[in-house]
């Protein structure tokens, strides 16, 4: 039998363009349900070009209370930051299959972390400010809690990938569940925890600068009060002042990244 | 230093396959026993159950008359060293470190989670390195070293254990064949010096033949070979390694946990 | 006397500088960020307190504008994150080391998403309400920008991993510069892009869901108005809500992550 004889077969069917068409169909039903036409946006891009002048001459002769206040926010990250890893060094051996207490403190850990990832931090921060005033406190307590739930997954996921070997060889050598720990586990996985917790500052940085709109401390408040006075100029020095320093944040911790990888 | 004695032992997984059935047997004081046996014929298992890594189904194993389970498993384990095909040692911690894991079993627990150990223990430690020929390592990272020098510091901790009983899985088997043979002495010699009871896992007749007091051969979870290597002849060997028997009882689920 | 393992008998010296660092850092910020574990204790009552008027009846009335709400959310996501997706593709090209025309190009286009992604969405959400005013169109225009900064960043990351013997296949057969873009670099890095999408997706989602704290459209703003006017029964069901939905898209994206890749 030559191939001739063999018709090619039919094309088998391909979901791209049904999905494709079932994306964008959701994408117009999006734009009218949070009724926006585009034709409005193009009209608006002239004032747009207007609106954008009046941040033409940016006024730093505040820049000394906005250092602090950048401070302050700075400050906040960090300390979320060491609360969030305090957090997640005590959850995540319990959320990692292998060094487990047991399956339900297992799963406890698991929906712990899950719930604090899941809570927005601005969120937390709102209810934190409402339960012990206004302050950086809250945000910090907020940063905490929600990082504290992506860091201790990924703690947790790395435990995981320890190899079992070494775990073993604690085992039979009669160490308990700590010392495993401390010399099977976390030595071998500090390279990757303290990459992704440098990652986890850096978010919390740039988080702070706007804890304070729900009044939560940093620059966020000074940032949202010039807008709604109308001071643009100042706020132009604001966000000139917020950039700078998250663009430096982010240049440093990369390069710290990749200097311990 | 230690008897071991098995008795009615019977290990079946959880999937339902049976990996030792009814064995009963001893180990004397300061011998040396070669486990021999096909792949799957239930060797490591054996060893797992001596160190309480794997629980009994039934029977009962006791080291110098304590029972392996429960509440003795620490201080058993403390007095169990055991040594691995693959080293298992901790790659990013050094040498010395790794030795003294072999510690960890009678160290308070505050100071050992700091990494504090006392000056008896690191005399031990640095005792061990020296018999075993890798002082001048000490302070390498573990996982720097060439496997032969790995697998020397996982019989020093083993001895840091200061233990009366050894239990190695297929110590040579990632190894070239000097450096296996060069293990093998240090073996051999630790159980003449120290009176240590060992009980060695291999898949080389030849060695079984040059060290071992006594060779055990084990079949699809049962004793098929119980004597001293001489009687070693290419019938027995055959018998040991015969593999019907296994393929015969092999349950679906059995053949899963081979794959 | 108890020592350590290693030739001194102290800590490596790597454990203690970084200690030192550390606390040298904590001490610089708890006092900036009111990091005080006496007030921590101290206001223990009063978080305790609030938990107390928190956990209560949720108030069923208000579902319907809830759903509203959250499918508002939802929208500004999907479509924040789709006009994002348009742009990422032209710009990941170009920001990847080896599809970029030029290493100008590259340098240039590395620069300007590093420039974009620096500022929190709802900084930019506000400086668009108060240009656009308040609603979900500035939402979407805050998102879609800082999404631009994240997506090709990630895309390019993607392309130049891309095992080159297949490009160099579609080389060989003649295609111009756009063509082995098009045929080699896309179809091959296709499985990590998608994956980098679902994964966007799922940051965005929690994005969207604060938006609403400056006005720009979403369940943020009602969650503001919640803790304001003392709504905890309000605040207790958005909340729940929050943690439904983004769970569900949490597992869904894991579980579709792993299937595409
Ligand atoms: N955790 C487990 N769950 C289920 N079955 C297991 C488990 N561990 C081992 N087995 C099964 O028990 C049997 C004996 O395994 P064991 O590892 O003791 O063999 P072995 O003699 O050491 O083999 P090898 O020479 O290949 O190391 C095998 O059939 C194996 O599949
Ligand atoms: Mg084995």
């Amino acid at each position: 039998m030559t191939s001739s004889d063999n018709p090619i077969p039919p094309k088998p069917f391909n979901p791209a363009p049904a999905f494709i068409a079932v994306w964008f169909a959701v994408l117009w039903a999006s734009c009218l349900g949070l009724d926006i036409s585009f034709t409005d946006l193009l009209t608006g891009m002239d004032d747009m070009g207007e609106y954008l002048s009046r941040y033409g001459t940016p006024d730093f002769s505040d820049l000394s209370r906005y250092l602090e206040l950048l401070a302050q926010t700075v400050a906040i990250a960090v300390c979320g930051t060491f609360l969030a890893i305090t957090f997640s060094i005590l959850l995540a051996p319990t959320a990692a299959r292998n060094l487990t207490i047991g399956p339900l403190a297992y799963r406890a850990a698991r929906e712990i972390l899950n719930f604090m990832r899941a809570m927005p931090d601005l969120l937390l921060a709102l209810v934190f400010v409402a339960a012990l005033g206004l302050g950086p406190l809250p945000g910090v307590i907020a940063l905490g809690i929600h990082t504290a739930g992506f860091l201790g997954k990924f703690f947790a996921e790395c435990l995981e990938r320890v190899d079992p070997g070494v775990i073993e060889a604690m085992e039979a050598s009669g160490a308990g569940r700590t010392q495993t720990l401390m010399y099977a586990g976390w030595p071998s996985i500090l390279r990757e925890a303290a990459g992704y917790s440098l990652y986890i500052m850096d978010r919390n940085i740039r988080m702070a600068t706007v804890l304070g709109l729900v009044g939560a401390g940093g620059i966020g408040l000074a940032l949202h009060d010039t807008l709604r006075l109308f001071e643009y100029n100042e706020a132009a020095a604001l966000i000139i002042v917020i950039f700078v320093t998250l663009l430096a944040f982010d240049y440093i911790s990369s390069w710290i990244r990749k200097k311990i990888s | 230093m230690a008897k071991i004695n098995m008795c009615g032992v019977r290990k079946t997984f959880g999937n339902g396959h049976t990996a030792l059935k009814e064995m009963d047997t001893e180990f004397q004081t300061g011998t040396f026993t070669v486990i021999l046996g096909p792949s799957g014929a239930g060797k490591s298992t054996l060893l797992r159950l001596v160190n309480g890594l794997e629980p009994l189904t039934s029977g009962e194993i006791t080291v110098d008359g304590i029972p392996v389970r429960g509440k003795n498993l620490k201080k058993i384990r403390g007095d169990v060293g055991m040594i691995f095909q693959q080293f298992n040692l901790i790659g990013r911690l050094n040498v010395m470190t790794n030795v003294l894991v072999g510690r960890l079993w009678n160290r308070p627990w505050l100071t050992s989670v700091l990494y504090l150990f006392g000056r008896e223990d690191r005399a031990i430690a640095e005792k061990v390195l020296m018999r075993v020929g890798l002082a001048e390592k000490a302070w390498e990272r573990a996982d720097r070293l060439s496997g032969g020098q790995q697998q020397r510091v996982g019989i020093a901790r083993a001895l840091a254990q200061e233990p009366r009983v050894i239990l190695a899985d297929e110590p040579v088997a990632s190894l070239d064949p000097v450096t296996g043979d060069n293990i093998m002495q240090i073996l051999r010699e630790i159980c003449d010096r120290d009176k240590i009871t060992m009980i060695v896992n291999l898949h080389q007749v030849d060695l079984a033949k040059r060290y071992a007091d006594r060779v055990i051969g084990l079949n699809a979870g049962e004793i098929v070979f119980d004597g001293t290597p001489k009687l070693l002849d290419s019938s027995i060997l055959s018998h040991i390694y015969r593999r019907n028997s296994v393929v015969k009882e092999t349950t679906p689920d059995a053949l899963l946990a081979y794959a | 006397m108890p020592s350590w393992p290693t030739r001194s008998g102290l800590p490596p010296a790597g454990v203690i500088t970084t200690l030192m660092i550390t606390a040298t850092i904590l001490l610089w910020a708890a006092p900036r960020a009111e990091m005080d574990p006496l007030r921590l204790f101290r206001s223990l009552p009063s978080l305790l307190d609030f938990a107390g008027k928190i956990l209560v009846m949720p108030e069923w009335e208000y579902l319907p504008r809830l759903g509203q709400k959250m499918a508002e959310t939802v929208m500004i996501t999907i479509l924040a994150t789709s006009i994002a997706l348009a742009a990422s593709i032209p710009l990941g090209i170009l920001a990847a080391r080896n599809t970029s025309p030029h290493p100008v190009v590259f340098h240039a286009t590395r620069s300007l998403l590093s420039a974009v992604r620096a500022l929190p969405e709802l900084v930019w959400a506000l400086v668009f309400v108060s240009a656009v005013g308040l609603g979900p169109l500035p939402g979407v225009m805050a998102l879609a920008l800082v999404t631009m900064g994240f997506m090709p960043k990630f895309f390019a990351e993607s392309f130049e991993v891309v095992d080159p013997h297949p490009i160099e296949g579609v080389v060989a057969h003649g295609a111009n510069w756009l063509q082995v873009r098009l045929y080699g670099y896309l179809p091959l890095a296709m499985p990590d892009c998608i994956g980098t999408t679902i994964y966007i997706l799922d940051h965005n989602l929690r994005s969207a869901a604060i938006l609403g704290i400056v006005g720009a459209g979403g369940i943020g703003y009602d969650m503001v108005m919640a803790v304001r006017l003392f709504d905890y029964d309000r605040l207790l069901l958005i909340a729940l809500s929050i943690y439904f939905i983004v769970t569900l898209l949490d597992r869904a994206s894991d579980r579709l992550r792993a299937k595409v890749t």
